[in-house]
């Protein structure tokens, strides 16, 4: 069972990558989070197996959150799932540790087609 | 209007965003032909873009219309009541996600605000009418409205 921690403000959205992870195949146990306080938290207390964040929360962004985690050593396989898939944000996840940018919307093809390697 | 973004540009952005996120298919999502009907009840929703290049990307419809695509969104039963909190979370999302993929489209990469939805037409931005695209989902009327400064 690969353990997930999903970070989106919208509950909606949270229920749709939890929704399109299912359909992506693989048994996941999920956990979610609110925003990027919540999600460091959650990472302190049980580091998941990959962390599925979005790039613009309140009390603390998707970026500001891996830019934490990597601070405190952490080293969570860790996406983004975003609305803004621009070149130069994609630039930026990279340099600060991201192994990967799915741009919203997404399908079940292209959650596959970037978390397929990161489980290998 | 602005060359900023044009209209097919944002079109495809909409018809992406509904193929993939509510309709799971192509091509519910098309131009409106003919008149306009009015708007009863309208819904909005809307995101701010932020920076050098500002604007708000806004939709809105009535709000029945939004409990559909809420119900869409979420794979509800047609006849299953929507709440309110579900009803903001969903609309405002479609709105954010078409306000980024929009931002992305931009010549700058600036920040992108959070979604608010609210009842009546959204609140015209600083700038002007970049695009105003007049569609039919699924028979029903949304307006997508980006406006850019500059």
């Amino acid at each position: 069972m690969i353990r997930v921690l999903v970070a989106d403000d919208s509950r909606v959205m949270r229920q749709i990558v939890v929704r399109t992870l299912r359909q992506a195949g693989y048994d996941w146990h999920v956990r979610e989070a609110e925003n990027g306080a919540q999600a460091l938290a959650a990472v302190r207390e049980d580091e998941p197996d990959v962390v599925l964040s979005d790039w613009n929360m309140p009390e603390m962004t998707g970026i500001e959150l891996l830019r934490a985690l990597r601070a405190e050593g952490f080293e969570t396989p860790f996406g983004f799932v975003t609305s803004e898939g621009s070149a130069e944000m994609r630039e930026t996840a990279d340099a600060a540790g991201a192994l990967f940018l799915i741009a919203k919307p997404f399908t079940a093809e292209s959650f596959r087609d970037v978390i397929e390697p990161v489980l290998a | 209007m602005s060359t900023a973004v044009d209209t097919e540009q944002v079109y495809a952005v909409a018809a992406a965003v509904f193929a993939a996120m509510i309709d799971g298919d192509e091509g519910l999502l098309t131009p409106w032909y003919g008149d306009l009907p009015l708007v009863e009840e309208p819904l909005s929703a809307w995101v701010d873009l932020h920076g050098e290049l500002p604007g708000r990307a806004a939709l809105v419809c009535e709000a029945a219309t939004a409990h559909d695509l809420t119900r869409a969104l979420l794979m509800m039963e047609a006849d299953e009541e929507v709440d309110d909190q579900d009803l903001v979370d969903a609309f405002g999302e479609i709105a954010n996600v078409v306000g980024g993929n929009v931002k992305s489209l931009l010549p700058v990469q600036d920040t992108l605000g959070l979604p608010e939805v609210a009842h009546g037409h959204p609140p015209a931005a600083e700038g002007h009418v970049a695009q105003e695209l007049r569609l039919s989902w699924r028979g029903q009327l949304i307006v997508v409205t980006i406006w850019l400064v500059g």
